[in-house]
């Protein structure tokens, strides 16, 4: 049952455990939700998802962007099943649509929605999206991917864990391939080294 | 006019196929780019493309149901899909797949996690030759999975039914055309063997509805190993290297939520 | 989740981009997506292509049927173009009746073939004042990455070239028989351009349409003739852009030309 990659409706396993995400009970026995990988550590059972969206958790930092301003609250796309509603009176600075915010979730509740706080402005930047699922290998092992993205790329980096990374100045072209390649490639192994090769070969590459 | 033999002397169709023998089935995940999850299915000569997105904010907001998420199931067919040029407007017999279809497939996925968004499904038929409402549910199925929208299971489908006395698997068209023809769509979810779609045309005894049932419940079970394919396919050479990354990216994630200043590189 | 918002910010790269003459992906500004083409696609269409211009996928089923010739040309047959924007190509796309921008992708392509001759209306009659050959292509937009028109015209023109004529027996359609394949004496094809922040650029991807002022279409044959222009959005054009953008047309579409082989 280690690593072992299931469907929606398949079997983790017909123990008796604690339930981690994406697996439910039936019958005594535990399935899987969604496409990936089954795993079974320290007494929980749960299955890591191939692909799908940001489920918010209390406590991520997210990358959000201003969708609407209203009233007496804005609204703010975090890449998720619903949109943030932020009250004005909890914001030191004007927002506008588009803006490009970090925000720390500080609860979710019931039916997914997340309450935001800690919300800070980028000036300038774009966001790029990759999966939610592949912002570990992203980041890296002591942020170790990601440093060798921001001396490869020139660009300021910052990722959500929902997925949306700001990237400012810099190679953003380079910065997209190289995050494509991780996406593509993330299961392989010494991927940080492969990374940083596509990096070396492509600053040869560009003469400015 | 000449008759036709359903079924010869060496019990095979028209098509050469067994009473208990599908036509060939192609499904291809993740399609089109601007879907969040999508697949392409050929079932026989059936050709169709399904798009999902969801789940997402019902509006307007007074279809929204607090409880749980709507799901919403459109099936067309395009004007050429058919041998008579059909109008572009959607007809009854859409209007009424659409319905049973998105009845289907609300069983399969946890609706309840998701209230006041609606999971749309878009289908479309672009070929034809009977049981297209059967492809289409099973490229649905396909399609919710590759969205990463929870399910219990997936929903596989095939229709049964009988042509010149005969039960048989997947009538072809030449078949439901038969005088004494019964065709009965029948979708389940394969675990438990639930009957999600139901649906019969014709006149049939008790005895041939059950024996037509058995043998559209191992259809359906045919269909199902070809949508895990479909699935797997993808992931199957990475899985077991995936496996191992994935104890690297717990670590990680528990390093990142002791300190979340690594999101921006942590220190320069 | 509408992923408008994305967009609008990725159209303020493009417009920065295009100062320096470079574009998102990396193209050329003249430059077009690579081309997929999939003929016969339909066994029930008389004829029938699938186009993959980019991510941009279209698909379009030709069908022949037989009817009146209208009163004020009882010799000809004719073409009637419709197009659905599927709403699993886009999150913005609902599901209902051809909208003002289905409708108008309809009219443009069928302009860009009728106007061009390339079908002999006259070679459609069937028995003068009584019955014609109709010809019904239907554009089915599966995926929208950016520039319907040019993909839609491309499916258009594949669907009418792999067009086989139902076989008539007493003037009437015999099911399943063929007799011959439809005539075309040209392949019609749109060019579309995008003027951004005061730059041409052809072949607009979603991006770029976000960031547009305007678009311009132009339906050209392979006799360097124009037969069908058609500007969109809120931006303009001045005379010596649109010079610019007809002769590019000429040339672009004689490159896509290239994919459809003769006979």
């Amino acid at each position: 049952m280690e690593g072992k990659l299931v469907i929606p409706g398949e079997l983790v396993t017909d123990k008796r455990m604690r339930l981690g995400p994406h697996v439910f009970v039936e019958n005594g026995k535990i399935y899987s939700d969604a496409v990936g990988l089954a795993k079974i550590d320290r007494g929980i059972a749960r299955v890591v998802p191939l692909q799908g969206k940001y489920m918010p958790k209390a406590g991520d930092v997210v990358i959000g962007i201003v969708v609407s301003e209203e009233y007496s609250y804005y609204i703010i796309d975090i890449n998720s099943f619903y949109y943030s509603f932020v009250p004005k009176e909890e914001i030191r600075i004007p927002l506008r649509k588009g803006t490009i915010v970090s925000a720390k979730i500080v609860k979710v509740d019931e039916i997914n929605a997340a309450t935001l706080s800690d919300i800070r402005v980028f000036r300038g930047g774009e966001v790029l999206t990759i999966s939610p699922v592949k912002v570990p290998r992203v980041i890296g092992k002591n942020a170790s991917m990601l440093n060798l993205l921001k001396r490869g790329t020139g660009c300021s980096l910052m990722v959500g864990m929902n997925g949306r990374i700001w990237a400012k100045g810099g190679n953003i072209e380079l910065l997209k391939k190289a995050l494509a390649k991780i996406e593509r490639e993330s299961h392989l192994s010494n991927l940080t080294l492969r990374i940083q090769k596509m990096l070396e070969k492509e600053k040869q590459h560009t003469r400015r | 006019m000449e008759e036709i033999v359903y079924v010869n002397a060496e019990g095979r169709r028209i098509d050469g196929r067994k009473l208990d023998e599908l036509r060939p089935i192609k499904i291809i995940p993740s399609v089109l780019s601007r879907a969040e999850g999508s697949a392409y299915i050929e079932w026989g000569q059936n050709k169709a493309l399904v798009g999902v997105f969801g789940p997402r904010e019902a509006i307007p907001q007074h279809i929204q149901d607090p409880t749980k998420a709507i799901v919403n199931y459109v099936y067309r067919m395009a004007t050429f899909s058919v041998p008579d040029r059909k109008s572009p407007k959607p007809g009854r017999r859409e209007i009424e797949i659409s319905k049973v279809s998105g009845e289907a497939l609300a069983k399969a996925i946890f609706v309840e996690r998701f209230p006041n968004t609606t999971i749309d499904i878009y289908v479309h038929i672009f070929d034809s030759n009977a049981g297209t409402r059967c492809a289409a549910l099973t490229a649905a199925s396909v399609a919710l999975a590759d969205a990463g929208i929870p399910m219990r299971d997936l929903v596989s489908a095939c229709a049964v039914g009988r042509a010149a006395g005969h039960i048989m698997l997947d009538l072809c068209k030449e078949e439901e055309d038969a005088t004494d023809a019964v065709d009965m769509p029948l979708a389940i979810m394969p675990r438990t063997k639930e009957v999600v779609l139901l649906q019969m045309d014709g006149i049939i005894s008790k005895e041939e509805w059950k024996e037509a049932f058995e043998l559209g419940l191992k259809g359906c079970q045919q269909v199902y190993e070809i949508q895990k394919k479909a699935l797997k396919r993808k992931y199957e050479e990475i899985a077991e290297e995936e496996a191992k990354a994935i104890e690297h990216v717990d670590k990680q994630l528990k390093e990142i939520s002791e300190n979340p200043e690594l999101l921006r590189g942590g220190n320069k | 989740m509408r992923d408008d918002i994305l967009w609008e910010l990725r159209s303020d790269k493009v417009k920065e981009l295009i100062k320096v003459s470079q574009r998102l992906d990396g193209r050329g500004l003249f430059e077009y997506r690579p081309v997929q083409i999939e003929t016969g696609f339909s066994k029930n269409a008389h004829g029938s292509c699938r186009i993959r211009l980019g991510e941009t996928d279209v698909i379009v089923g030709v069908k022949m049927d037989i009817a009146e010739p209208y009163p004020d040309s009882p010799d000809e047959g004719s073409i009637t173009v419709g197009a659905e924007l599927m709403p699993m190509a886009s999150p913005v796309f609902e599901p209902g009746p051809p909208d003002q921008n289905a409708t108008e992708l309809a009219r443009v392509v069928d302009r860009c073939i009728r106007e061009s001759k390339a079908i002999d209306f006259k070679k459609l009659s069937i028995v003068e004042g009584e019955k014609a050959w109709f010809v019904f292509i239907d554009i089915y937009i599966a995926n929208d990455a950016g520039n319907l028109f040019d993909a839609s015209s491309l499916a258009a023109l594949g669907a009418l070239l792999d067009t086989k004529i139902p076989k008539l027996e007493d003037d009437k359609i015999v099911k399943g028989e063929y007799s011959g394949k439809l005539e075309l004496s040209k392949k019609p094809l749109l060019t579309t351009f995008a003027k951004i922040n005061g730059k041409i650029v052809v072949d607009p991807a979603t991006a770029e349409e976000k960031a547009m002022d305007a678009r311009l279409s132009i339906g050209t044959t392979e006799e360097a003739l124009m037969s069908a222009m058609q500007k969109g959005g809120t931006g303009s054009f001045t005379q010596a852009e649109i010079e610019q953008c007809i002769e590019l047309a000429f040339q672009k579409s004689d490159e896509l030309r290239k994919f459809f082989k003769v006979g």
